[in-house]
């Protein structure tokens, strides 16, 4: 899993923010993305499903944030100072922050603009609007989650509060979308970067001692955002099996 | 609330209709009880123990593959309705023990809700809620035990608990879900608008305002329900039996009466082949008990029963069952030339409607589902239990092929099932004996690992396929088949001894009398089916001594070890035989 701090040893001027925002128009689609993750990384994740998603390859550096703890090192420092996962370079682009690399990707490869719809204003903002959400996720049950299974410091009984009181209201306006016969967190036909931000921390909530039970419209959501095309597990998120649609014709006959 | 053991006996709402989507599962509470609900791709609405027999883990978090609920851990399967184990991926060559079978909730559904009682007695009646109440609200658990919610919930609107309902009720009708001591459910109903005046849309912008109008103001008293400074602490959870992991999962099938008969099944449906000369029949449960209340026991591929005719024949008949499929049995059933009351019983006198007894499914064919590639091969009538297994694979999205012989096109069976399954069966007619050897050993080819051939059909075939799988390098354990019936003539010639090592029991076989009925007669109860040494229902294992093998079921390998016989044929080389009984 370690062992490839030599990858992650960049000299920091390249890594500067202004350095790479001025060279991030000339990027040739050559050049490779490289994903700086940690397998069981929930933020991470976010990204690896984008890119299985949109088809892309990524050459994956682990950095063993646990029991490593390499993301507090000067080496990934140097690449983001925030020492959070995950980290994309791409050319002399390093952007840190799951959700820009989500629009990162997206802008770049998805041409129909499916993901981040960007040529529809109240679509993009709804779509910010539960990127940011997906940040309060993230906070609670992804907080409560590294107290469980990372042995981190928090009040694991209050993170779990604040974990469901996030949960309601994504349950409530999955539950209303359901019944205005909507699929995704944002109205359109196609899920977007919102329902990738949001699913992560949602499907992995029960490690840290989150329950579901009580979001059946969100149970049912992670259904369908596990039968995307593309999609990928992780360990602690399990797929549902294939869907009504996608089984092959039904091998019984009618009954009656 | 009421006392927990009536409540045990009351019908709660647990879940809407709309929450059983297609193939997926529903996490459930009540009473403390977790249940895992699923609809099956017939409609078929389950209430399951949220827990697998094997490991105890949640079935929530399985796979609704549409007719079987399979566990996310080791991939136990269990049967839409019957709730009964199909399958262990590893336990592959064994079906499952009929007593694996997973703990069933009665659930009714009306009202757009689904209803479950823990132990509903034919007293139990579901409240009266007069008509036009169709519209489900959006659930609200609180963390609140149920009086504390009904309390707060009486000024908002009628509350239905269990007693009558007013005279009168407005828009709203509010039902609990008691989840656990300090977990409730608020449910509710509102009258729906839809249809009600002729601009639809309209009725539904109204049905939505409503909802949301109730739910806000629902969420408005849940947070100061759980905030409730004068709240007393919540009583503790409360604690569910946990259904007994049953000892036999590990046992042989528990023996039943000998060739018991406890199903009644009636005739809904029958076909002829073009020629005439195979009628498949549909039975189903007794007319009076609806399929939803009495679903058959679940058949693994490769299963048959046991049909008693009124005529007094006992006959056994494969399965031609989809996977999952509980609500129906599909047989085949040739007629023959020589029949000696069975087959010409069945396709002169047999009339839809007619009841006839059976057997619960039995399994002596069992298909593994962890072969890299299996291949089937069916003759004639031998195609019942082959389409089963067919279907099973099929489903499963496993590699195979189906290779069906017959003597003529009119022949072919089954195309119901089969023709969905499109290019991948091969069928054959009329070939002869040469060119059927070189079809079956084209199909079969070299052995490779894990590959696995199932055969079934006349005796000629079987003995031809054995042969040139044995030519070709498969292994015994890798061929598998099962005959029809045995050509030997029963020979129960020359006595033996018998020592049972369980029951301690020592006993005499004499001349002229078969192992199974002499054990019988000393009181032990052995299942048995077929009666001539084709269908492994009577096997035993044979602690010591040499067994006389005169089955027609097992294989060279099996029949070398000697640690097992078919007690209805079989006999001893050996003064004296001890069986593990």
């Amino acid at each position: 899993m370690s062992g490839t701090g030599a990858d992650i040893r960049k000299d920091p001027r390249e890594a500067c923010d202004v350095n790479a925002e001025a060279n991030a128009g000339g990027i040739a689609d050559a050049a490779a993305l490289r994903l700086h993750d940690y397998e069981l990384s929930g933020n991470g994740y976010k990204v690896r499903l984008l890119l299985s998603m949109l088809g892309l390859e990524a050459e994956r550096i682990d950095v063993d944030f646990y029991p490593g703890a390499e993301h507090r090192q000067d080496a990934f420092l140097a690449l983001n100072p925030l020492g959070q996962l995950p980290v994309l370079e791409h050319g002399d682009l390093v952007l840190r922050d799951s959700k820009a690399i989500l629009v990162y990707l997206a802008g770049r490869y998805d041409a129909g603009g499916a993901w981040w719809p960007v040529q529809d204003a109240v679509r993009t903002a709804l779509t910010v609007q539960w990127l940011a959400f997906a940040d309060e996720l993230t906070a609670s049950a992804g907080q409560a989650r590294l107290v469980e299974g990372f042995f981190h410091d928090g009040d694991v009984i209050a993170l779990r509060a604040r974990a469901h009181d996030r949960l309601r209201i994504l349950e409530r306006h999955l539950w209303f979308a359901e019944r205005a016969g909507r699929s995704w967190l944002v109205p359109g036909d196609r899920p977007t970067l919102a329902d990738i931000a949001c699913f992560a921390h949602v499907a992995l909530s029960e490690e840290g001692g989150v329950m579901r039970e009580d979001y059946p419209a969100t149970r049912r959501w992670c259904d369908r955002v596990g039968r995307l095309p593309g999609f990928v597990p992780m360990p602690g998120v399990f797929p549902p099996g294939p869907g009504p649609a996608e089984c092959v014709e039904s091998v019984e006959p009618d009954g009656s | 609330m009421i006392g927990l053991e009536r409540a045990r006996r009351r019908w709660y709402p647990i879940a809407a209709s709309t929450d059983l989507v297609a193939r997926h599962v529903f996490h459930a509470r009540l009473l403390g009880r977790e249940l895992a609900l699923w609809r099956a791709d017939d409609g078929f609405a389950n209430a399951w123990e949220n827990r697998c027999l094997h490991r105890g883990v949640r079935l929530t978090i399985g796979i609704n593959d549409g007719a079987e609920l399979v566990c996310r851990y080791h991939g136990w399967r269990y049967a839409n309705r019957t709730a009964e184990c199909t399958y262990i991926p590893a336990h592959p060559a064994d079906a499952p023990a009929r007593t694996v079978c997973n703990t069933r909730y009665p659930l009714i559904e009306r009202h757009g809700l689904l209803w479950c009682a823990e132990t509903a007695g034919p007293s139990v009646t579901l409240p009266d809620i007069p008509d036009g109440f169709t519209l489900a609200m959006r659930p609200i658990p609180v963390a609140a035990p149920l009086a504390a919610v009904r309390e707060a919930l009486s000024e908002l609107g009628p509350v239905h608990d269990g007693e009558p309902l007013p005279e009168t009720i407005g828009e709203v009708l509010y039902l609990l879900q008691p989840a656990d001591a300090a977990r409730t459910v608020i449910r509710g109903l509102l009258r729906s608008r839809a249809n009600r005046t002729t601009d639809q849309k309209a009725d539904q912008t109204t049905d939505l305002a409503a909802l949301l109008e109730h739910d806000e103001r629902l969420e408005r008293l849940r947070r100061r329900v759980e905030t409730d400074p004068a709240r007393r602490d919540d009583p503790v959870e409360l604690q569910v039996a946990a259904p007994r992991v049953s000892a036999a999962l590990a046992m042989p099938e528990a023996r039943g009466e000998a060739r018991a008969a406890p199903l009644r099944l009636a005739v809904a449906a029958l076909e002829r082949t073009a020629d005439g000369t195979v009628l498949e029949v549909d039975l189903v449960p007794m007319p009076e008990t609806t399929a939803d209340e009495a679903p058959l026991p679940a058949a693994v591929p490769g299963a048959h029963i046991d049909l008693h005719l009124p005529n007094g024949l006992v006959r056994q008949y494969s399965l031609a069952n989809a996977p999952g499929q509980t609500d129906r049995y599909r047989i085949g059933v040739l007629r023959k030339p020589d029949s000696t009351g069975g087959s010409s019983w069945l396709h002169e006198r047999l009339r839809i409607g007619d009841v006839l007894a059976a057997s619960v499914p039995r399994n002596g064919f069992a298909l593994r589902r962890d072969a890299t590639d299996t291949l089937l091969i069916a003759g004639g009538i031998g195609i019942t239990a082959l389409a089963s297994m067919a279907m099973t694979l099929q489903r499963g999205g496993h590699a195979w092929r189906l290779c069906y012989l017959a003597r003529s096109a009119d022949r072919f069976a089954l195309m119901d099932r089969l023709g969905p399954l499109g290019d991948k069966v091969e069928y054959l007619a009329g070939l002869t004996v040469q060119a059927t050897q070189v079809a079956i050993a084209r199909h079969l080819g070299a052995h490779r690992d894990a590959r696995h051939v199932y055969l079934c059909g006349p005796t000629g075939l079987i003995d031809a396929g054995r042969k040139l799988a044995a030519d070709l390098g498969w292994p015994d354990e890798a061929v598998h088949f099962e005959h029809f019936g045995n050509p030997a003539a029963l020979d129960t010639a020359g006595g033996f001894q018998v020592q049972l090592a369980r029951s301690g029991l020592s006993l005499r076989v004499p001349d002229g009398q078969t192992l199974l009925h002499a054990l019988r007669e000393h009181g032990v109860p052995m299942p048995s089916s077929c009666e001539q040494g084709a269908c492994g229902t009577c096997r035993v294992t044979v602690l010591d001594g040499e067994p006389d093998h005169r089955d027609v079921c097992l294989n060279r390998a099996e029949r070398a070890r000697g640690d097992c016989l078919m007690s209805c044929v079989s006999r001893a080389r050996s003064p004296s035989l001890t069986l593990d009984l």
